[in-house]
């Protein structure tokens, strides 16, 4: 590919356009000065204790014995189970309401890790970095065992007795029920609730999301006359318009969005050709990262760009346009002309998303996607999603309602609202006030504390239900484990509770039977059917569309404009790929996760723009208060660590969501006990700090943005434990190239540079051999990975899935600031430009050189090329001089530095059996899954068949729900790695210094014109 | 801290532990090498009496050696599928019966005790029935074959491709009690998979690897 300019990457703001000559960044692997404790042990006693620790482990080794071990068989074996072999159930992924597919792998009768489900109609095979983790959770120790009655440990029965006994007398009265749940999926649950709630005079199910997707369903109603959420259909859309919709990272079904976008942007067609995407928003998303066209607007100006762009919908549509459009020359007409033209030349292919919660705006959404046809083809609403369902303006009504003191009982179930509501502490009060306070949750969060009874759910992986995440797409939960506690399904609650006890099993297939059965085409017998269903995990059945109306124009309002002073700002609240609304606070495997832009582990904080934190005078770390203006003198205020964020609005503050909540004061001890550790927790104790009480309600809906906020120095400051710039990868200047020629590490192109590259011959990569003789002949196997760029979207699934695979340990927030993360997948996030900023993710796994630098300096053989390439690491070898990582040019090698693993014996019920666990001085990396590529061997050879292309997939491979990566034999000229190797994108990392990594990257390709950049040049591909 | 009670403190305790190894001198091994590993198990089972006797075949108890890492040790219901008939040894029975015979009477059940033990782990009351007043109690055998933890031995692998049992096991057909013959260590192992590469097992040509990430992982 032609060579152009070369555009400047850069990874954090201080090593970027933000340096400043007296911040030197540290190139070092472990930065930190090594700090010697005082002398307390003189040398002398030191080497007399060394000698007599060596003479008497000598003497004592040589007698012992390894220790006992116990081999106890079953009784009587189950069938299904043969111990040492695996085998998976088909079921659904419980960690948020998106209802995707998974395969349990079962091993030795416990589930040991989740796999999407290919075959799946939602997820298609892809699971999100939640849904890899919340395998932990089944294992967590803090989950509830029992029932609890008066904050005291209590047997069923009695909670039952109670229960029962208020519930008559209620029935008897007139006393209102109140059923405050999230979105259930559960069509059986659904209709027991139902059912429920009919035996009482005034039974009523509110359903609230505490990220609310509200306003689209109430749009609905008012332009299509019925309150749903369609079903966004990424896949046909050749161009996508979002308006601060975060589709791709959190928003109502990111696996199922993420693998339909990712299926526009294949280029694998002839001719090339990849859907247009332009983002809209004030803070910088994962899916603003990936689009083609992004624009910067304040929370104010988004509505006003609707509207621009509706009015040019509507004149080329030759519709008279309703509302008033603002005439003044704007900086993003240039912008809004070029995607209104390009919506409409793919009417009914295109699709027009917004993620505000306004009723006004989402209508306008509805507009142009009726105007450009998409109502039918990208937006369907015959199958509408069921994903999201909250209704915030009964949630409002019910809050009035128990402040009023006028409820008799409440169920809240998926549901925190102490924690997540912006009047927490005063729902606590009101629940407490509440005769019948009953929570379904499985553990003593903010809620649960104050509610009388709680009657904790199994987890997802211990019991049957059902979901439907797409009207007519049912899918199935099945246990992969018996309950670990004694905790009840809420399907075996209830029914006990109406007086008709009945298994979890019972109900899902009774319901079944009776509602589902009967939607099936060409039915054969139930029980084939169930069959069929089970092994499945799912069903796709036909559903009666819900009865629209034709468009209503006259839904459509004007938006309302508000201004901001200009020493204030706007609050944006916004959820984290991995911690959502905070459902999954508790869970390390996320919390130690990166986020995929900030780089941020362990903690939340106010993300301000470079120039805003310029303005304000404000570094990284410092501490602010953010106060609204009805806040300013009371107390308490949130005080906040500042993240310098670029590609963010000048005027917007952006706070994550779901962090803070008591769940989190489990991490004080979560790090490695030693002389220098720091706390891994806030001072409070916690993990971040609770951002809800700034949320609002407004017409109706629940507010993340908020107006005038003001912001005070503390003068205090907090250490973030953003892993940006650890294990950066660097270009020596002064290093002769093979050619000659440095290229920037990660390689972008546009779409019609690509085009017009296709015509010409491509390079071959360099062939010379330079110091390493061509002594690998790799007859066999030649194991390699492509990983598309233009498909990733740095979500990083890839990185808990690869950490749930490999027994990969968490170190705690201390150890990660000292870059001590263990990963052995970590995504590299560039940016390039100034102030709008493009993004690049580059996921950074060991290479798996032909020539690597790491074998030639192990003093013991502790890593070692194999006859298929794979670059091994021997742990029980391995003597820790650490000098291989020094010599990793990828810095994808970890070390041990202490025995992470805990003595939580539960937990390690989620260890990988097949992986040993490290221990303490070793070094470790990414070994291409070899105990998958074993596994298939052995069962191929067993077979006398060859391993088949695909049948070998990583970890990361497998969760990716964009399909970004691709693992297979080079050797075999028809595997799809090989032919990836061939393709015109393929670039190798730092390949000009001759590694020859195993890992092919694919450039990443932008879909747009070079014109369209700002003086910024993105022809710099190789 | 007082150096001289430290001092003090370390040559008593390098005193002990050589004397600890003075008197186990002939026991010593390179630490980890368990060979000769004969532990007693908590039923007498003899392998002798029926892999060799009775000639039944390895894989019909071990059944998870050919397609599981493990080989497994039987549940005790795969016991139960002779021992639901035959209770004590064949003499023993023929003994009672004579007896009977002689004294006129019907030949008393005879259990052996060690076969009692099996009945009494899955609760099983005189007529073989599930005696519900009692629990069932998993068989904790002691492992005599261990590898450590982080070397990956697949039985598969090697029963599918013609390994005898025996290659690594020893005659366990002729051992009353187990015992570990091999000293496991790499060097055996490899050792095997160099020759086996030449050789071939059962004079079929395999491709056993020597590269360590084919054990380790």
């Amino acid at each position: 590919m032609a060579e152009g300019k070369t555009t400047k990457y850069w990874k954090s703001w201080k090593e970027g356009p933000g340096a400043s000559p007296l911040v030197q960044i540290s190139r070092d692997e472990f930065p930190e000065p090594l700090d010697r404790p005082a002398e307390q042990f003189s040398r002398r006693s030191f080497l007399k204790a060394v000698g007599f620790t060596a003479a008497v482990a000598t003497a004592g080794a040589g007698c012992s014995h390894a220790p006992v071990e116990k081999a106890i068989p079953y009784l009587i074996q189950p069938e299904e189970i043969i111990p040492g072999v695996s085998y998976f159930y088909a079921t659904t992924c419980g960690g948020c309401s998106a209802g995707c597919g998974v395969l349990a792998k079962n091993r030795d009768s416990r589930p040991i890790k989740l796999e999407g489900n290919s075959e799946h109609p939602i997820s298609r095979g892809g699971l999100c970095a939640i849904g890899q983790a919340s395998l932990l959770d089944l294992y967590d120790s803090h989950r509830l065992k029992e029932p609890r009655l008066d904050g005291k440990v209590a047997s069923w029965e009695e909670v039952d007795r109670e229960i029962i006994a208020r519930l008559a007398e209620i029935r008897k009265s007139v006393g209102s029920v109140r059923f405050l749940s999230g979105t259930i999926l559960s069509p059986t649950l659904n209709a027991q609730i139902k059912k429920f709630l009919g035996q009482f005079n005034d039974g009523r199910h509110i359903v609230y999301d505490a990220l609310s997707s509200s306003a689209i369903l109430d749009a609905h109603q008012e332009t299509h006359g019925q309150r749903l959420l369609p079903h966004f259909r990424f896949d046909k859309a050749d161009v996508i318009a979002s308006f601060d919709a975060d589709f791709l990272g959190t928003w109502i079904s990111p696996v199922e969005f993420t693998r339909d976008y990712a299926a526009g942007r294949r280029l694998d067609t002839k001719p090339l050709r990849m859907s247009y995407h332009a983002q809209f928003e004030s803070r910088l998303s994962v899916t603003g990262a990936k689009a083609d066209r992004r624009v910067r607007v304040s929370p104010q100006e988004l509505g006003e760009s609707m509207v621009r762009l509706a009015s040019r919908l509507a004149r080329f549509a030759g519709a008279p346009f309703p509302l008033t459009v603002n005439d003044s020359a704007s900086v993003q007409d240039a912008v809004l002309e070029d995607l209104a033209k390009k919506l409409w030349q793919a009417r009914g292919r295109s699709l027009v998303v917004c993620g505000v919660q306004d009723v006004g705006l989402q209508v306008l959404a509805n507009y142009m996607n009726e105007l450009l046809e998409n109502y039918g083809s990208t937006v369907d609403v015959a199958r509408p999603s069921l994903q999201k369902g909250g209704n915030d303006r009964e949630l409002q009504a019910l809050l009035d309602e128990l402040k009023g003191g006028k409820v008799a009982a409440l169920f809240l179930y998926g549901v925190n609202p102490v924690y997540s509501l912006p009047h927490g502490p005063q729902f606590a009060e009101w629940i407490k006030q509440v005769p019948l306070a009953v929570s379904f949750a499985d553990r003593l969060d903010e809620t649960s504390a104050v509610a009388r009874f709680v009657c904790p759910d199994h987890h997802a992986l211990e019991s049957w239900s059902d979901a439907e995440p797409v009207l007519g797409h049912i899918s199935l939960f099945q246990p992969a484990i018996h309950p670990l506690g004694r905790t009840r399904a809420a399907l075996e609650s209830f029914a006990i509770w109406g007086g008709q006890p009945k298994t979890a099993y019972d109900a899902v297939r009774d319901y079944w039977r009776e509602n589902i059965f009967p939607r099936i085409r060409g039915a054969a017998d139930f029980q084939s059917f169930w069959d069929r269903s089970v092994e499945a995990g799912f069903a796709v059945v036909s559903a009666d569309p819900p009865k629209t109306t034709k468009f209503r124009t006259t839904a459509l309002r004007d938006v309302a404009k508000t201004t901001v002073a200009s020493d204030k700002f706007s609050l944006v609240l916004y959820p984290k790929v991995a911690m959502l609304d905070g459902r999954h606070t508790e869970n390390p495997w996320l919390q130690e996760l990166p986020d995929p832009i900030s780089k941020v582990t362990w903690d939340n904080y106010a993300c301000f723009s470079p120039r805003a934190a310029q303005r304000l005078g404000l570094e990284e770390g410092d501490v602010v208060r953010v106060e609204t203006d009805a806040q300013i003198g009371s107390s308490p205020a949130l005080e906040l660590p500042i993240f310098i964020q670029p590609g963010q609005h000048d005027q917007i503050i952006a706070v994550a969501l779901g962090y803070g909540s008591k769940g989190t004061e489990r991490f004080s001890d979560i790090g490695p006990k030693w002389l220098f550790a720091r706390p891994d927790v806030g001072e409070d104790g916690r993990i971040g700090k609770n951002a809800s009480p700034l949320l609002s309600f407004e017409d109706g809906t629940l507010q993340y943005i908020r107006e005038g906020v003001s912001i005070r120095k503390t003068g205090k400051r907090h250490t973030l434990a953003s892993t940006q710039t650890h294990q950066s990868l660097t270009l020596p200047g002064n290093v002769p190239l093979l050619g000659g020629k440095q290229r920037e590490i990660v390689r972008e192109t546009t779409l019609p540079v690509l085009v017009a590259d296709a015509k010409s011959p491509s390079s071959e990569p360099s062939k010379a051999n330079g110091l390493w003789p061509p002594d690998h002949p790799y007859t066999g196997h030649k194991w390699a990975m492509a990983i598309d760029l233009t498909a990733c979207t740095g979500c990083s699934s890839c990185v808990v899935a690869c950490q749930a695979e490999n027994n990969i340990s968490v170190v705690g927030k201390d150890e990660v600031v000292r870059h001590r993360e263990m990963h052995w997948m970590r995504i590299d996030r560039y940016y390039s430009g100034q102030e709008d900023v493009d993004v690049v993710h580059h996921p950074m796994l060991c290479q798996q050189c032909d020539n690597a630098p790491c074998e030639t300096v192990c003093p013991v053989l502790a890593t070692v090329h194999s006859a298929e390439g794979l670059n091994q690491q021997i742990y029980n070898r391995c003597v820790g001089t650490r000098y291989c990582a020094n010599n990793c040019p990828y810095k994808t090698r970890r070390f041990n530095w202490f025995n992470y693993m805990r003595e939580d014996h539960l937990q390690n019920l989620a260890l990988n059996p097949d992986v040993t666990v490290r221990s303490r001085g070793v070094m470790e990396k990414c070994t291409f899954c070899v105990q998958r590529i074993e596994a298939a061997r052995i069962e191929a050879r067993r077979h006398d068949k060859p391993i088949a292309d695909g049948q070998i997939q990583t970890a990361c491979q497998q969760s990716c729900p964009a399909q970004a990566i691709v693992f297979g034999d080079l050797n075999d000229p028809s595997s799809r790695v090989a032919k990836l190797a061939q393709d015109r994108r393929r670039f190798g990392v730092l390949e000009e210094f001759n590694f020859r990594p195993s890992v092919n990257y694919l450039a990443l390709v932008r879909n747009r014109e070079g014109a369209e950049e700002k003086g910024k040049e993105s022809q710099n591909h190789g | 801290m007082n150096q001289r009670v430290v001092t003090l403190g370390m040559c008593v305790g390098l005193l002990f532990s050589l004397i600890a190894l003075a008197l186990q001198a002939g026991a010593w091994h390179l630490p980890g090498n368990q060979q000769g590993y004969e532990p007693i198990q908590p039923i007498a089972f003899s392998h002798r009496l029926h892999a060799g006797e009775m000639q039944i075949g390895c894989l019909y108890c071990h059944s998870g050696a050919e397609v599981s890492r493990h080989a497994g040790i039987p549940p005790a219901s795969t016991c139960m599928n002779c021992h639901r008939f035959v209770s004590a040894p064949l003499g023993a029975l023929r003994a009672e019966d004579e007896l009977a015979r002689k004294e006129n009477r019907k030949p008393r059940v005879i259990v052996s005790p060690e076969i009692q033990k099996i009945y009494n782990d899955l609760a099983l009351d005189d007529r073989l029935l599930r005696d519900p007043q009692r629990t069932p109690q998993p068989i904790a055998w002691t492992r005599v074959y261990r590898l450590p933890d982080f070397a990956y031995f697949n039985h598969s692998a090697h029963v599918d491709v013609g390994v005898a049992c025996q290659q690594c096991h020893g005659p366990v057909e002729t051992m009353d009690r187990v015992r570990q013959v091999p000293d496991l260590t790499m060097g055996w192992c490899v050792n095997c998979h160099r020759t086996a590469s030449a050789a071939g097992v059962a004079s079929k040509p395999v491709h056993p690897s020597t590269d360590c990430s084919t054990c380790h992982y």
